[in-house]
């Protein structure tokens, strides 16, 4: 199987070449095209019970797709707004990704849900997060651009702008500054990162395109 | 005329070189910028074409395309016309020769001398399940056409058999054909997975394809939008 990420970063989206026999899961909805040697299935994403948690606690479908190639084929997979698309690669470890932020992964990937808690809820990143865990690749999209960061110690980030981080990363809300400049920055609340790990940002929210196009209406 | 399409994928915009007495029909408010030795003429019709077609306007604006048509001629040598569509996307420009392209409505941009635009029906179906308009634009001829998408476009080469997701076409050959169909082999999977209806192809061509889907992104971003 090889993969490519197109169209970085406005409008990213994924090329995958399957070979015969070949395998990936993939978010409902997320397909744009593809071969017709490769076929759909549609399964509950992790058990009924664990479907429905991740679907009004995670924001994900209920359903995920398993396409297979029956012979060699191309798969493209995108999102529903425009936006970077990432791609790391676990080795039995896990990462934590943010509601919405799930796109696709290989067949050695499991899904699972995470409490987050509820500083994470106050600073409207969701009461829990996406647990993915096992051997294998995985594909995360964002509105806006996609940049990583090795966190060491402390680190500010503005609600809404992360979407993927380290087990090793612990999240705290905080005030952007003192009272008076949290409330006349515009920062308000703002993430309290701790490390060591890695993060990853979104340069844009999909909040905040719908606040300022609120502004126009 | 030459060109050059800059600033793809997400603002792109497309530069036409033109020389002395070369046209080329824009749709209605695609001119970004253009030299002044531009001569610019509304139209209901098509130049060359010599009866002012109103069944044509008509199904025009069917199609999601305005009823007028703007013709850019150059009336001095080296002149440039800069355009583009109104929302981000891609541009694409795709050389017509013998075989007839099939566009989405809307999706056209602006074509040189030469190429004659047209709406037609695909059928039923299609018009309703197709996730696009009810009627196409055939462009025939021979020239140059540029169109436009929301989100990036590629091209695939289809041979044999090839599905696209519904909202997702831009445009192909008329030796290509296709179907709504379900996207699972089992209806309820078709229903759950979240990919319902897809398109499916078949023959040998070129087919384009816009890797986003407008009425996706609508459906994400509407919630959080105030009522008016």
């Amino acid at each position: 199987m090889q993969s490519e990420i197109r169209n970085r970063p406005s409008f990213a989206n994924i090329k995958v070449n399957l070979g015969p026999g070949d395998k990936i899961l993939a978010e409902a909805g997320s397909m744009a095209s593809m071969s017709s040697s490769i076929n759909i299935a549609t399964r509950w994403n992790g058990g009924v019970f664990k479907a429905l948690a991740k679907r009004f606690f995670a924001n994900e479908s209920f359903f995920i797709n398993e396409f297979t190639a029956a012979n060699d084929g191309e798969l493209v997979l995108t999102q529903t707004f425009p936006g970077d698309i990432e791609c790391f690669e676990l080795t039995g470890n896990t990462m934590y990704l943010q509601p919405g932020a799930f796109l696709a992964c290989e067949p050695g990937i499991s899904l699972g849900l995470g409490w987050a808690g509820i500083a994470s809820y106050v600073g409207r990143e969701g009461l829990f997060r996406l647990k993915v865990s096992g051997t294998g690749k995985v594909w995360f999209g964002g509105y806006g651009g996609i940049f990583e960061k090795e966190v060491e110690a402390d680190y500010v980030v503005d609600t809404g702008h992360l979407i993927a981080y380290d087990p090793t990363i612990g999240i705290k809300m905080g005030l952007a500054g003192g009272l008076f400049s949290s409330f006349f920055s515009g920062e308000g609340l703002v993430t309290r990162v701790k490390g060591p790990g890695k993060i990853y940002l979104q340069s844009r929210s999909l909040d905040g395109l719908a606040a300022w196009t609120n502004s126009h209406l | 005329m030459q060109h050059e399409i800059i600033a793809r994928s997400a603002a792109s915009a497309a530069q036409i070189q033109l020389a002395d007495g070369e046209t080329v029909t824009c749709e209605i408010g695609s001119m970004i910028a253009m030299s002044s030795d531009i001569n610019v003429e509304t139209t209901s019709f098509e130049r060359g074409s010599k009866k002012p077609g109103m069944l044509k306007s008509i199904k025009r604006m069917f199609v999601g395309e305005s009823w007028f048509l703007n013709h850019f001629t150059a009336i001095q040598a080296d002149q440039t016309l800069l355009i583009g569509p109104q929302q981000l996307g891609d541009i694409i420009c795709h050389p017509l020769r013998t075989t007839a392209l099939i566009v989405q409505g809307g999706s056209w941009l602006a074509s040189t001398d030469g190429i004659e635009i047209d709406a037609t029906f695909q059928g039923l179906g299609n018009a309703l399940f197709s996730g696009e308009g009810i009627f196409w634009i055939k462009c025939t001829g021979s020239g140059d056409l540029f169109l436009n998408s929301f989100g990036a476009i590629y091209e695939v080469e289809v041979d044999g058999e090839y599905t696209v997701d519904t909202g997702h076409i831009v445009a192909y050959e008329e030796t290509l054909e296709f179907k709504v169909g379900k996207s699972n082999a089992s209806v309820i999977g078709s229903l759950l997975g979240g990919e319902g209806l897809v398109c499916k192809f078949t023959g040998s061509g070129k087919l384009y394809c816009q890797s986003h889907n407008p009425q996706s992104f609508g459906r994400a971003l509407g919630p959080k939008l105030n009522p008016r």
